[in-house]
């Protein structure tokens, strides 16, 4: 079991927004959790990644309890993220955002990545960058450009990118496909089975596109009010009485 | 030995009211307009030449002693206005830096056309009769400083009551907090943030205008007021009024105890009490108006 | 465009290198200043260009290498000149480091920047208690050193000596700080500035980078102020205040904060200001205040932006290429 939550507990003052929401995800294994909007998703997600403390409640990975460590411990031990908006280096160019993710990795493992003196980054280092951004499909006359003048669209993958340099034992990828049209979102479907199915790697995520789920997922996960009221494998939950009566019985909220 | 103590207490009460007088017009500005108004302090001085031009040395009467003030006040009010609508409208989405910087660039401004107006002489100047006696209670406590006691509490009362009680002021207050939501409940923002600045720059004013008895009138005025006054609405609290006046009160007392207790040692007291009130309560002492 | 950026660069180079041969000593001296000003500046903007924090405090570092050189060289220590510089940096790097491990704990953003103010405000009234330090008055009639090269010996007094060990040491400090910002600790505090949330999530312990931004910012401030002593010849409280820190945040806005070279030419900018208004009292605060508020409101990317701005709006007319 590669992350294993138990009994997470958060409260925002006194708006308690958790109750003792538990969560196994196994090596390999692609893990979506869906609910409606306010059911504490993201908040489930910031917790399991660092971004805040659970009020009560432990997080384990490979084992280790990180439910102390902040965000960038919890990175450097494999944690890989990407959001909801894109969050990228908007000032520098491509390369750039992601060589600095494949530096800090380097620099974390205790060697350094390079001369203080050089200012290109190493052989190595650059290598590795253009390699990843070759792969997620950015070619070379695009490397120098600036990323704040990506596409949506791009600006998703160039995350992708990001995250995929800090080299992460677990992918949490917050609404993957949110704000894509619906040609983009079938590319980012195939391109997570295709990556999913070339390198094995684990993945959580959330997400409100349900044929990504379907086509993805191997365990699904529905939150209500901060409750998990289902989980197992996506088929099975999808026909569970409870999560029919939540998903359209209380006005048909849209998945 | 009593009595000296009695006596710093005493006149770290007064300057610790004088502080919040100048603070309060920075405290209005930074909690309403996110304005960190390093001019402050150039239009407290500018208050004071003011009053002290249309008073000369010593005002004949307490009536012309208030006058002055309030035509100080009025006066930078004025351009209070039109460094709003020139400047600091135009700096809403910008980085504070920049804020800083043109707030700090009309501080120059109004240093340099000071220079050139007021000239770089000190000028002595005595508050008017009805305030110059003093009262021999065990230590001798002029009744300026009474006034300038008193005037505070005045200012501090009507900003709380007014901010606080009168529609008037809630309507300011809910524009601070969020100017997104005010707009979208109906309320006239720009009016509002407008009487705020008045306000704010018009406080300045009166402050300089009801202080200029204090010291010697110089083009420094500004500058050690301005000092206390950044120091007091950090640990305040950015943009509350409570917190401005009980900090302003601190370091008044904190700077006169300092001259009788360390006397060798003068200004430790403020800056010291500074770091160690930020580095216990970074947010101040009532955050409510902080981000 | 970058033709002509380095061209610029190495005729302003070449205008330092030759200066006591084309102007006026009085000019000379202002050069001098202008140098340890833009080292001092380029401080200024590491730590807020590259890791986004805003010092107004940083005359403190400045003034701790000020004063430790007006020290050796007034009361006579014996020890070689050339070493003072490096000296005065690890006092300043020391300095930083600790406020930095107390303040960043607690404090960021506003709080931040106030608290820089207030313990460089705290440096100046100590300054002001110490008699050896000079008080308020400061330590005046400075001599400038002999300095024991080994091969040969180095005279600050002869004028063009002092100037060229100024100018010479600046461009050592300057190339440092390029080193630095352009290696991969610089491309670090970059992704600290313009997202620290995001650079935590890659593993980047953002409170650890600001420290070390901090701590090389407060030596290479201290660095500069080291030179002030031989070169002025005086050093007082003056250079040590909030208005002395607000100096490098002018000059870097006004250059342009996006750019490496911006606090150089807002350096210059200011200096040049203040040059040609020295005659008219009150004047050259009027020039500064309005050139701060032209920038703020009509250019904010400073001059450096706004040439940027003006060449790219050439291009896209000429060529019809848009951006």
């Amino acid at each position: 079991m590669i992350l294993d939550a138990q009994n997470i507990e958060m409260s925002y003052g006194q708006l308690k927004v958790l109750h003792g929401v538990s969560l196994q995800v196994e090596e390999g294994q692609t893990f979506a959790i869906i609910g409606p909007n306010g059911a504490g998703k993201t908040t489930l997600f910031k917790v399991l990644t660092g971004e805040r403390m659970a009020s009560a409640g432990t997080v384990s990975f490979r084992g280790q309890d990180v439910s102390k460590l902040p965000a960038f411990k919890r990175a450097r031990l494999g944690f890989g993220r990407t959001f909801q908006v894109a969050r990228i280096f908007t000032e520098l160019d491509l390369l750039t955002n992601v060589v600095i993710p494949i530096e800090a990795r380097i620099r974390a493992s205790g060697k350094s990545p390079g001369h203080w003196w050089s200012w290109e980054p190493s052989r190595e280092v650059r290598a590795e960058a253009e390699d990843i951004l070759e792969r997620l499909g950015f070619p070379r006359q695009r490397w120098e450009d600036e990323a704040q003048y990506l596409s949506h669209g791009d600006r998703k993958r160039l995350e992708f990118c990001v995250a995929l340099a800090t080299r992460p034992g677990i992918l949490m990828l917050d609404e993957p496909t949110a704000g894509m049209s619906p040609s983009d979102r079938r590319e980012m479907t195939r391109f997570l089975a295709r990556f999913k199915a070339e390198t094995g790697i684990t993945i959580v995520m959330t997400e409100h596109d349900m044929d990504l789920i379907f086509e993805l997922a191997d365990r699904l996960m529905v939150l209500n009010y901060g409750e998990v009221i289902a989980v197992g494998e996506p088929a099975a939950v999808r026909d569970d009485p409870m999560v029919r009566e939540v998903y359209l019985g209380k006005g048909g909220q849209h998945a | 030995m009593m009595s000296l103590y009695l006596y710093a207490i005493y006149n770290g009460l007064v300057l610790g009211l004088a502080i919040f007088l100048v603070s309060s017009g920075l405290t209005l500005a930074f909690g309403i307009m996110k304005i960190f108004n390093f001019a402050h302090g150039a239009f407290f001085m500018v208050g004071a030449y003011t009053a002290y031009a249309l008073t000369g040395q010593e005002a004949s009467s307490l009536f012309v002693f208030l006058g002055a003030a309030l035509v100080a006040a009025l006066l930078i009010g004025f351009v209070g206005v039109i460094a709003d609508f020139a400047v600091f409208r135009r700096l809403a989405g910008v980085p504070a830096e920049y804020t800083l910087m043109a707030a700090f660039g009309i501080l120059l401004l109004s240093n340099g056309v000071s220079k050139i107006a007021f000239g770089q002489a000190v000028h002595t100047v005595y508050p008017p009769e009805a305030l110059s006696a003093f009262l021999d209670v065990g230590i001798p406590v002029s009744v300026y400083g009474l006034f300038i006691i008193g005037a505070g509490i005045v200012v501090f009362l009507a900003l709380e009551v007014g901010l606080n009680r009168l529609w008037f002021g809630k309507l300011v207050l809910a524009v601070a907090r969020d100017p997104w939501m005010a707009n979208v409940a109906g309320l006239r923002v720009q009016r509002l943030k407008l009487f705020s600045v008045v306000l704010a720059f018009a406080l300045a004013g009166l402050a300089g205008g009801l202080l200029v008895a204090n010291q010697a009138l110089s083009l420094d005025l500004g500058h050690s007021y301005l000092l206390y006054a950044f120091c007091v609405v950090i640990v305040g609290g950015l943009g509350s009024i409570r917190g401005a006046f009980i900090a302003s009160i601190l370091f008044g007392l904190a700077e006169s105890l300092n001259a009788v207790v360390l006397p060798s040692l003068p200004g430790i007291a403020t800056y010291s009490l500074l770091i160690i009130l930020v580095l216990i309560r970074p947010q101040g002492l009532y955050p409510e108006l902080s981000q | 465009m970058k033709l002509a950026a380095r061209l610029s660069l190495a005729v302003l180079l070449v205008a330092f290198l030759l200066a006591p041969f084309l102007v006026h000593p009085g000019l000379v001296f202002i050069a001098g200043f202008a140098m340890i000003q833009i080292v001092f500046a380029l401080s200024w903007n590491l730590l807020f260009s590259y890791a986004g924090l805003v010092s107004f405090g940083h005359a403190a570092f400045f003034g701790i290498g000020a004063y430790v050189s007006a020290v050796a060289l007034r009361y006579g220590w014996h020890i070689n000149f050339l070493l003072i510089p490096p000296i005065s940096a690890v006092l300043g790097a020391a300095a930083a480091f600790l406020v930095a491990i107390v303040v960043l704990r607690r404090a960021n953003g506003i709080q931040f920047s106030v608290l820089t103010l207030a313990l460089s405000q705290l440096v100046v009234v100590l300054i002001g208690y110490s008699e050896y330090l000079g008080h308020d008055e400061g330590i005046s009639a400075i001599p400038r050193p002999v300095i024991n090269l080994g091969i040969a010996t180095l005279d600050l007094n002869n004028p063009l000596a002092s100037y060229y060990f100024v100018i010479v040491i600046g461009l050592i400090a300057i190339a440092l700080i390029w080193l630095v910002v352009h290696g991969p600790i610089g491309r670090t505090m970059q992704a600290v500035r313009i997202d620290p949330e995001r650079a935590a999530f890659v593993g980047i312990d953002v409170w650890r980078l600001r420290v070390v931004a901090f701590t090389l910012s407060g030596g290479f401030a201290a660095l500069a102020g080291s030179l002030l002593a031989p070169w002025a010849q005086i050093v007082h409280p003056d250079y040590v205040n909030w208005l002395a820190s607000a100096q490098p945040l002018f000059a870097t806005l006004l250059g342009g904060a996006g750019f490496f070279w911006g606090p150089v030419v807002g350096v210059l900018g200011l200096a040049w200001l203040n040059y040609a208004m020295r005659t008219f009292v009150g004047l050259s605060e009027i020039m500064i205040g309005a050139s701060l508020l032209v920038v703020v409101l009509l250019a904010p990317q400073g001059i450096l932006g706004a040439l940027r701005d003006a060449v790219r709006r050439r291009r896209g007319k000429v060529a019809g290429e848009h951006r």
